[in-house]
């Protein structure tokens, strides 16, 4: 089945449908009927899709950017390889699909689209080998697109590790998604995610981690710094297949509020069918601290100052438990500007 | 170069915890403030910091002629007054050196001299860390992230060092140390100290004031000073406690 008939199906995103409680969806505009603020790009017809079926997709998001015909780049990265890549699709509508061999060590920075639409999606296929170790991270700058998506299907073998990594500070709506299967006994997953938003923005989250093989762990971690009458929500779900014992997943989400308009919603979601797990979730909503600022003041530093100096940190840490790879010092560098 | 007239202050609900402190500190002396806990010693630093947790009732401090209590907080650090509080707070993800570097540019932007450059900085801190014994780990870690409560006062003290304030109010700086910390503390304290400027210290004992010869000792108790002596009284206490004294 193709994207096109599958949206048709499913129907364009609703408050009422679960993936999508958050997101101001009357903002998507219908992107089956006339072209509208939404481009159709006339390009050629997608031979890669033909064979690909989207009969059990539920996601919009993900189905969109094949919908508008989106050319799909395939990479492989051969076994054991050592790769360092950066990604940028050239269109409005991008469809990566990434094979990686076993063993493989990757580091994949996604660069933004170029172009400057209504409307931009895009959707990752990731397959990850056996043993492989894999960071895909993005911290472009803050762009003014009206509307966003980016997808992300994962699927992890045995002993596979990915951390996915990201800094959002787009300025007008946008939603990163993400479907993480892990598939093999050992595989790990790491999330981390640093929303810095303000004025109108709203950037929202959902992640569906699927534990299927015992062993395995998942971390989450997203953390936001709202001001204005910014808006993020996240909403993750973790699932704990039966057979799975020995899992471990963890969900953080820490939002600090800078103004009274700020808001976040945030939504856990934990199925487990197993008891031999170790599952924990936690979220919590605050201002700067205010013995902290005292401090920093009381020393002489203008309040401003102090106020970015704990923004900062607070920003740095969410990056802080990585490895030492490009993707961190990427991240923090960011973030030191 | 100190005065503090009449300072009342009292905290949210309504309860004054200062009723009316005098406390008068010229250049080149060392105050000693006593008093059994709960007085309101630590109370009074914060007031004179501009801590929000306190309101000022009345009364006045003023640092050099000029009213402390009508500044901000961080004006009251540039102006040259210096408070090192009982429990410094933690601040993991800021990290010691850069945030004292930010100190000493804002105190140096706030007196109109250019900013300190990253070597030349270095080398004075490092020269600070010397006198205070501090090693290399103090610079990597978050302001008093993780630190035991003797590392956090002698990183108040480095922080004293590097801003060379005009009057030091050290709230029980001594509390928590070694002996070795408490010499090394003592003699940093002694080291920043000048003719021109002045420390007060909060402490319940005499061994810090073995090394720092106090001016005067004071005796607070119920949010009022309520007797004050030569270094003699701080000895008397050590030996016959508070009850003595009559309000
Ligand atoms: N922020 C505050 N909130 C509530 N009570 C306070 C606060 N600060 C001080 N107090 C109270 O004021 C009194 C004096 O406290 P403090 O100044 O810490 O005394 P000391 O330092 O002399 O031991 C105590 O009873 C204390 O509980
Ligand atoms: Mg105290």
């Amino acid at each position: 089945m193709d994207a096109v008939t599958r949206i048709q199906q499913i129907g364009m995103p609703r408050r009422n449908n679960e993936l999508w409680t958050f997101f101001p969806v009357a903002k998507i505009p219908n992107v089956l009927s006339a072209d509208g603020d939404c481009r159709v790009a006339n390009a050629p017809r997608n031979d890669k899709q033909e064979s690909l079926d989207f009969s059990k997709e539920n996601d919009f998001a993900a189905l969109l950017p094949l919908a508008k015909n989106a050319r799909t780049m395939v990479k492989a990265i051969p076994e054991g390889a050592n790769e360092m890549a950066m990604l940028k699709c050239n269109d409005d509508f991008g469809h990566t699909v990434l094979d990686i061999g076993k063993g493989a060590h990757v580091s994949l920075e996604i660069l933004d689209n170029k172009v400057q639409h209504e409307i931009v999606a895009e959707r990752f296929d990731i397959s990850v080998g056996e043993g492989a170790d894999v960071e895909i991270f993005f911290a472009n700058p803050a762009s003014a697109l009206p509307l966003r998506f980016r997808h992300f299907r994962i699927t992890q073998a045995a002993n596979s590790t990915v951390r996915f990594s990201n800094i959002l500070t787009d300025s007008g709506i946008g939603r990163i998604s993400m479907d993480c299967d892990l598939n093999g006994e050992g595989a790990s997953f790491d999330y981390r995610s640093l929303s810095i938003l303000d004025n109108t923005a709203s950037m929202h989250q959902r992640l569906t981690i699927r534990h299927n093989a015992p062993n395995t762990v998942s971390t989450q971690l997203a953390r936001n710094l709202l001001s204005g009458s910014a808006y993020a929500s996240y909403d993750g779900m973790v699932i704990v297949g039966e057979k799975c014992t020995k899992v471990n997943s963890g969900q953080l989400v820490n939002t600090i509020l800078l103004s009274e308009n700020a808001s976040v919603s945030v939504k856990p979601v934990l199925k487990i069918y197993h008891d031999d797990v170790e599952c924990t979730h936690g979220n919590t909503v605050g201002e700067l601290d205010a013995e902290q600022m005292f401090y920093l003041v009381s020393r002489g530093i203008p309040k401003e100052a102090a106020k970015k100096m704990l923004m900062a940190s607070f920003a740095k840490e969410t990056f802080y438990p990585l490895p030492e790879t490009p993707a961190k010092k990427r991240l923090l560098q960011t973030l030191s500007v | 170069m100190l005065s503090i007239k009449d300072l009342k202050a009292s905290i949210e609900d309504g309860t004054q915890i200062l009723k009316g402190i005098n406390l008068e500190v010229k250049p080149g002396e060392v105050h000693a403030i006593m008093g059994p806990n709960g007085s309101g010693k630590s109370t009074l630093s914060k007031v004179i910091a501009g801590h929000p947790a306190y309101k000022v009732d009345g009364g006045s401090v003023e640092l050099d002629g000029k009213n402390l209590l009508e500044m901000e907080i961080n004006e009251r650090a540039n102006s040259g007054l210096f408070i090192s509080t009982q429990y410094p707070t933690e601040i993991p993800g800021v990290n010691n050196v850069e945030f004292l570097k930010m100190a000493l540019n804002s105190k140096r932007a706030y007196l109109g001299l250019p900013e300190i450059g990253d070597e030349e900085f270095k080398k004075f801190c490092e020269e600070k860390m010397q006198l205070l014994e501090m090693d290399e780990r103090y610079r990597e870690r978050g302001v008093n992230d993780g630190m035991s409560g003797g590392e956090k006062k002698r990183n108040e003290i480095l922080q004293m060092a590097i801003l060379d304030p005009k009057v030091s109010f050290l709230d029980e700086t001594d509390s928590g140390l070694d002996i070795d910390a408490l010499r090394i503390v003592a003699n940093g304290i002694n080291h920043i100290m000048s003719p021109e400027k002045a420390v007060i210290l909060v402490t319940h004992y005499q061994r810090l004031l073995d090394y720092i010869k106090p001016t005067y000792v004071h005796v607070l108790r119920h949010g009022k000073i309520i007797l004050s002596g030569g270094p003699e009284l701080a000895l008397k206490l050590e030996e016959q406690g508070y009850d003595w004294i009559e309000e």
